[in-house]
């Protein structure tokens, strides 16, 4: 463990040192995601300012919901980009057998690879969203709701990158995941809002099948004093639940792996 | 014996590449049309919740809001990115000087190119997500064809507009050699001032006259509220003519911007 961290930390120096080279670019890296999502908050809030709530939820409440699954999604983009890519640039191009090779975990090793720095944008929206939404409604800001905040959002985050990890895996079999991964990934958009704007069937596929719903509805629910029971702490759980399987699922597939010969 | 084994392994790899390479582009396919769809599942249950309480927003019912957003939705692709993107690469590469040395007008070359890579893309887009639309989502496209040819018009106008513009945001491409950035910035005052996300009368009055003033509208909001039916026919003359009228002043700028900037090429390495 003690060994890994380290090696870590070396991953991050040197990709910090690349990084540093063109700070142009890290720079609009890390803002291009606030950008984008400052497009689609000021929309909501021009078409929110004109109604008091939707259907119980005013904007400050779905603000809350969105900020949440920002930050889980900032935790998936800082260390699990390369989920993404693994297919087309690592086992398409034979880079892949470059972690078998080696003595260190190649999922370890495909995750150290490329840290994100991108994610810093999406920190900045998240953070800046639930802040203010907690001070606009006026919730509680103690050590216990903090504490509660930060482990949804470590639960949100590592249900993000198992199900990257379980589509990313089929780049073993089909070379190229990114379709899959891109279909699975943007489900995640219906969690952006509160899942009872959605036909019931979403909300259940948003629970159970694929949990992001444990990324912002329900800790968003727990912490607004809605009546969710004891649903606002499987998060944990079925976050533990998610990686399990999905770490199996692939070293499943590394075991199928039979690199592309070239 | 044994070669027969060889090259029937051989044959089998070459099949199962074949395979794979068709698989994952049809893979891709169904990829954005199945994310389109959630994406579109997403908006449209936000706005039938919005209208769940009420009959109108800024004077709109649900049926024009949703046929507005879904086409709007459709559109956006096409117009999101540019092609700004080449501009630096040809200036990044040095390609640009090849470029320029050819016997044809260089703006009008590029127009051409972009304008028909619009337009497929467009047909595309009508044809898989639109009768995909049509068929889940009970939104009611105009069966007129008066509209629909007007609609094209006022895109093809719109995008024009939008080419020229880009144009402009291209040669600064001469001076910096970088574009993501200005990209990325450029791509999101376009989703919301274009009005791809909402129809642009929901913006509070201030927004709105800066949307009015920006191009983007051009080649997203007008052409939309004519195909959904936001906008009356009757006021066909004047929009067009204030598309004539954007289009003629951002097609003098971006020529004299780039007669100014060509001069400032330094071909890197070339």
């Amino acid at each position: 463990m003690l060994r890994y961290s380290k090696i870590y930390w070396y991953f991050v120096v040197q990709r910090f040192k690349i990084l540093m080279e063109y700070r142009l670019n890290f720079f609009i890296g890390s803002i291009s995601t606030v950008l984008f999502q400052g497009a689609s908050i000021i929309a909501m809030w021009a078409v929110l300012r004109q109604v008091p709530s939707i259907q119980g939820w005013t904007l400050e409440q779905i603000l809350l919901i969105y900020g949440l699954l920002t930050l889980s999604k900032g935790i998936n983009h800082l260390f699990a980009d390369n989920l993404w890519v693994i297919g087309r640039d690592y086992i398409r191009p034979g880079q892949f057998d470059r972690f078998l090779v080696r003595p260190i975990n190649p999922l370890f090793h495909l995750l150290a690879d490329r840290i994100c720095h991108d994610a810093i944008g999406d920190f900045i929206v998240g953070f800046g969203l639930v802040g203010y939404a907690m001070v606009k409604l006026q919730l509680p800001i103690t050590l216990a709701s903090i504490s509660f905040i930060i482990l949804m959002v470590i639960s949100g985050g590592i249900i993000f990158i198992a199900l990257n990890l379980i589509t990313a895996a089929t780049a073993f079999w089909i070379m190229d995941s990114i379709p899959v991964t891109n279909l699975v990934f943007s489900t995640n958009e219906f969690a952006q809002y509160p899942l009872t704007f959605y036909h019931r069937s979403v909300g259940i596929l948003l629970t159970w099948l694929l949990p992001y719903g444990f990324a912002s509805y329900y800790p968003a629910s727990y912490l607004l004093g809605h009546s969710i029971g004891w649903m606002a702490w499987l998060a944990p759980l079925i976050a533990l639940v998610s990686i399990t399987i999905a770490y199996r699922f692939w070293v499943f597939g590394l075991k199928h792996y039979g690199s592309t010969g070239s | 014996m044994n070669k027969l084994a060889y090259r029937l392994r051989i044959y089998r790899s070459v099949v199962g590449m074949n395979i794979k390479e068709m698989l994952a582009y049809n893979l891709w396919f169904w990829s954005q049309l199945g994310a389109h769809l959630f994406l579109t599942i997403v908006y449209v249950s936000f706005w039938k919740a919005l209208y769940s309480e009420r009959e109108t927003i800024a004077g709109l019912t649900m049926q024009q809001t949703l046929t507005y957003i879904i086409l709007a939705r459709m559109i956006a692709p096409l117009v999101q990115w540019g092609y700004t993107q080449e501009f630096g690469y040809w200036i990044r590469e040095g390609t640009i000087s090849s470029e320029l040395l050819r016997p044809v007008d260089f703006q009008e070359r590029i127009f051409i190119g972009h304008l028909t890579r619009t337009f497929v893309a467009l047909a595309q887009q009508l044809l898989v997500t639109g009768s995909f639309a049509v068929l889940v989502f009970d939104i009611r496209l105009p069966t007129d064809p008066l509209i629909w040819l007007s609609f094209l018009i006022s895109l093809l106008l719109g995008c024009s507009i939008l080419f020229c513009f880009d144009w402009i945001f291209g040669c600064v491409a001469f001076y910096s050699t970088e574009v993501w950035g200005l990209q990325v910035v450029r791509g999101s005052i376009l989703m919301l001032f274009s009005g791809v996300l909402l129809p642009l009368t929901m913006l509070p009055s201030g927004l709105q006259t800066l949307a009015q003033w920006m191009p983007f509208a051009q080649s997203v909001s007008i052409p939309v509220s004519l195909l959904s039916g936001i906008t009356p026919l009757d006021q066909l003359g004047s929009i067009w003519l204030q598309q004539l009228a954007w289009l003629a002043v951002m097609l003098m700028l971006s020529r004299l911007m780039f007669n100014f900037s060509v001069r400032k090429i330094t071909v890197q390495g070339g």
